[in-house]
């Protein structure tokens, strides 16, 4: 069965990376549409030009895109315009694959997860570390009680400012806030994903705007994350923007995982040929296509679940779903106002 | 399960080390197996829900589509040529055959018969290979100029037919062959071939913990190293590259770099403790044996043919007779004398 998969928006630098793969796909068709690309800051082409590139067919607005009657929908917009596309799709009875995070706010969250309930279709958030064969290997050692009970873990996204292509990502308005909104998310999904849905607890933050203040951002740039959770884990994430312009890589993720029967350190993106070239460091990674694997998760879900039922949930909901998405997007939630006032939150 | 092998019945022939993996990556791809093995084959079908054939004879005349060839390297021949003679295109693992003269046998066989044949080089799969000789391919690092590969493996003191030199053909035979042909590939055709082992083989039966060096000079100017170890028993299987080209090098190591890494204290508790490598990432080998068998049925041609199998071989006897004579040997001259040891 063919699926008419919508593409809403190029906002995201990973709108590219699923489009190349959507438009591979025997079986998918793809249509994309991103009408505020016209009025982004940034250098470089959006709209039908970028499409062109991408190769995925395009249309001018979302009244065409949501017209097309698409099965399912990926929403790859600036974060604030999230609950506005998702909503739409809802509204179609298309199933969605939000990007993270899932929203700036968690009344919008909350708003997102109500509408595709009631729509019965399915909301996955685009986690794709999630996906990392180290994450999957982990996880079933953890499962497998190998680690034993687990009590703390340590977790690092730290990478380039996505400054130079989308200056959104520094707009506090349109991003939720800097690198603690972009980064801190993957790491508390991949947590998320080895306590089989823990709550936080309490969250205390600090930030700081020392990094890459020649650029004159005005959101924070770098800092940690600490976390309680109902469980009594305890976890830390650093999600500095702290991976220097000319490294030889965006960047990275780890998660060291400390159990009663020892601990396991995971980096899904240190595979890797290295080496120099006439441009300094290269580095080629091997460690597989993550947006691939989740892509087809996703998918897969769409055609087993088939069209939507409205009030009826979906026969298949693929993980990390809506309701992940809304537990990592209170943590971040908390640890901003933790950072602004000093003090740690409880939830 | 994969659309492009849809209904597909695969023949395996063998039971060995290898031929875990190989049913693996068959079962991936949703592919039904039989299979026929001198020993291990009913073992083999129980753990992985295969059908049992008696007699090689009675698998050729089935309705395999093809045949995966993973019994010792000294069968590799005589089992090509049957498989070729009953129509059945043809799998087969490294080295193709344990001499060059009888690698263009079994071509000329299949290429008379109208049957394909690929070898199994698995190597060219693994993705810091293919991501080196892509980079290389796109000038990354310039003109190729020094490149050394190693190969390290526990000495295989236990399973017989690995040591006897006719059987396995030795270190360079069995294992450097992998490499023999990643120098090929990344740096081109070969000139000239220089090897030295210690220690010797003596009397046909391999040493345990024996290292075997080659130096290659290539066509292009480039010079290869290729190093293989059979080292101290417990040694763990690692492979690595570094290749320095006039403006770059590209470097990889099996072990550093994996981007998984466990402490833990009494093997864990309870659960499973054995949980396979293959886990991180797909398999090379299901990369490699989709791809070869799709070729087989039509589509685009794999990244590794016959022809490459047959040279591998030949690089692997050049060395031997270097060895012998304590020079160099001349690729342009060089005739195999089709002896195994």
């Amino acid at each position: 069965m063919t699926l008419k998969v919508a593409l809403a928006s190029f906002a995201h630098v990973h709108a590219g990376s699923y489009a190349h793969l959507l438009a591979a796909m025997p079986d998918v068709e793809v249509l994309a549409a991103d009408p505020d690309g016209a009025s982004a800051p940034d250098e470089g082409p959006r709209g039908a030009a970028l499409a062109e590139a991408f190769g995925v067919p395009y249309v001018d607005t979302y009244d065409e895109l949501f017209a097309w009657g698409p099965d399912a929908v990926i929403v790859t917009s600036e974060n604030a315009g999230h609950r506005a596309l998702v909503e739409r799709a809802a509204s179609v009875g298309a199933h969605v694959l939000c990007e993270k995070p899932l929203a700036t706010e968690v009344a919008d969250g909350e708003a997102m997860l109500a509408a595709c309930e009631a729509a019965g279709v399915i909301l996955m958030v685009a986690y794709p570390v999630r996906f990392a064969p180290s994450y999957l290997q982990l996880r079933a050692n953890v499962e497998a009680g190998r680690l034993g009970d687990v009590f703390a873990v340590l977790g690092t996204n730290n990478g380039k400012i996505p400054y130079a292509a989308r200056q959104w990502f520094v707009d506090a308005k349109q991003a939720g806030g800097g690198a603690m909104i972009d980064h801190t998310v993957h790491c508390a999904d991949l947590i998320d994903g080895l306590t089989g849905g823990a709550s936080a607890t309490r969250v205390y933050a600090a930030s700081n705007r020392i990094l890459h203040q020649d650029k004159g951002v005005e959101v924070e740039t770098g800092g940690l994350v600490t976390i309680n959770y109902d469980n009594g884990l305890l976890a830390t994430i650093d999600f500095s923007w702290s991976v220097p312009d000319n490294g030889p890589t965006w960047g990275g993720v780890s998660l060291q995982v400390t159990g009663t029967n020892g601990s396991v350190e995971i980096e899904p993106f240190r595979p890797h040929v290295g080496g120099t070239d006439a441009n300094g460091e290269v580095f080629l990674g091997i460690g597989g296509n993550l947006d691939e694997s989740m892509l087809d998760t996703f998918l897969d879900a769409v055609r087993t679940s088939g069209p939507a039922v409205a009030g009826q949930p979906p026969a298949v909901v693929p993980q990390p779903d809506g309701a992940v998405g809304l537990r990592t997007l209170r943590i971040v939630d908390a640890a901003r106002r933790s950072a602004a006032s000093g003090q740690a939150v409880d939830l | 399960m994969s659309e492009e092998l849809a209904g597909l019945t695969v023949g395996l022939i063998g039971a060995g080390n290898i031929s875990h993996v190989h049913v693996a990556a068959w079962k991936a791809v949703g592919a039904r197996v039989l299979v026929y093995s001198l020993e291990g084959a009913e073992e083999l079908a129980e753990e992985y829900g295969l059908e049992v054939v008696p007699s090689l004879d009675e698998l050729l005349a089935t309705e395999v589509e093809f045949v995966d060839i993973v019994t010792p390297s000294a069968t590799h021949k005589e089992i090509t040529l049957a498989a070729i003679k009953a129509g059945k295109n043809v799998i087969c693992e490294k080295p193709l055959t344990l001499t060059a003269a009888d690698s263009h046998e079994v071509i000329d066989a299949a290429n008379a018969a109208g049957v394909r044949l690929y070898p199994a080089h698995v190597v060219r799969f693994f993705p810091a290979y293919k991501a080196a000789y892509d980079a290389i391919q796109a000038g990354r690092i310039g003109e190729v100029a020094v490149a050394r590969f190693y190969r390290q493996a526990s000495s295989p003191a236990g399973a017989g037919w690995y040591r006897d030199v006719a059987h396995s053909g030795g270190v360079i035979m069995d294992l450097m062959v992998h490499d023999l042909d990643q120098a090929r590939w990344l740096c081109g055709e070969v000139t000239t071939v220089y090897a030295v082992q210690n220690p010797p083989t003596v009397d046909g039966i391999s040493p345990v913990n024996v290292a075997a060096h080659v130096t290659l000079t290539h066509e292009s100017g480039a010079i290869s190293h290729c190093r293989a170890t059979w080292g101290a028993t417990g040694t763990t299987f690692q492979t690595g590259f570094q290749v320095a080209g006039s403006t770059g090098v590209l470097k990889f190591t099996s072990d550093a770099d994996t981007g998984y890494r466990e402490e833990l204290q009494n093997g864990g508790a309870g659960g499973d403790l054995l949980i396979p490598a293959s886990t991180l990432g797909e398999s090379p080998y299901l990369t490699q044996l989709r791809e070869l068998a799709i070729g087989l049925r039509g589509g685009p041609e794999p990244r590794v043919l016959a022809s490459d199998g047959a040279t591998a071989v030949y690089l692997a006897e050049a060395a031997r007779a270097s060895m012998e004579s304590g020079q160099p040997i001349d690729m342009k001259t060089f005739v195999s004398s089709g002896a195994v040891a």
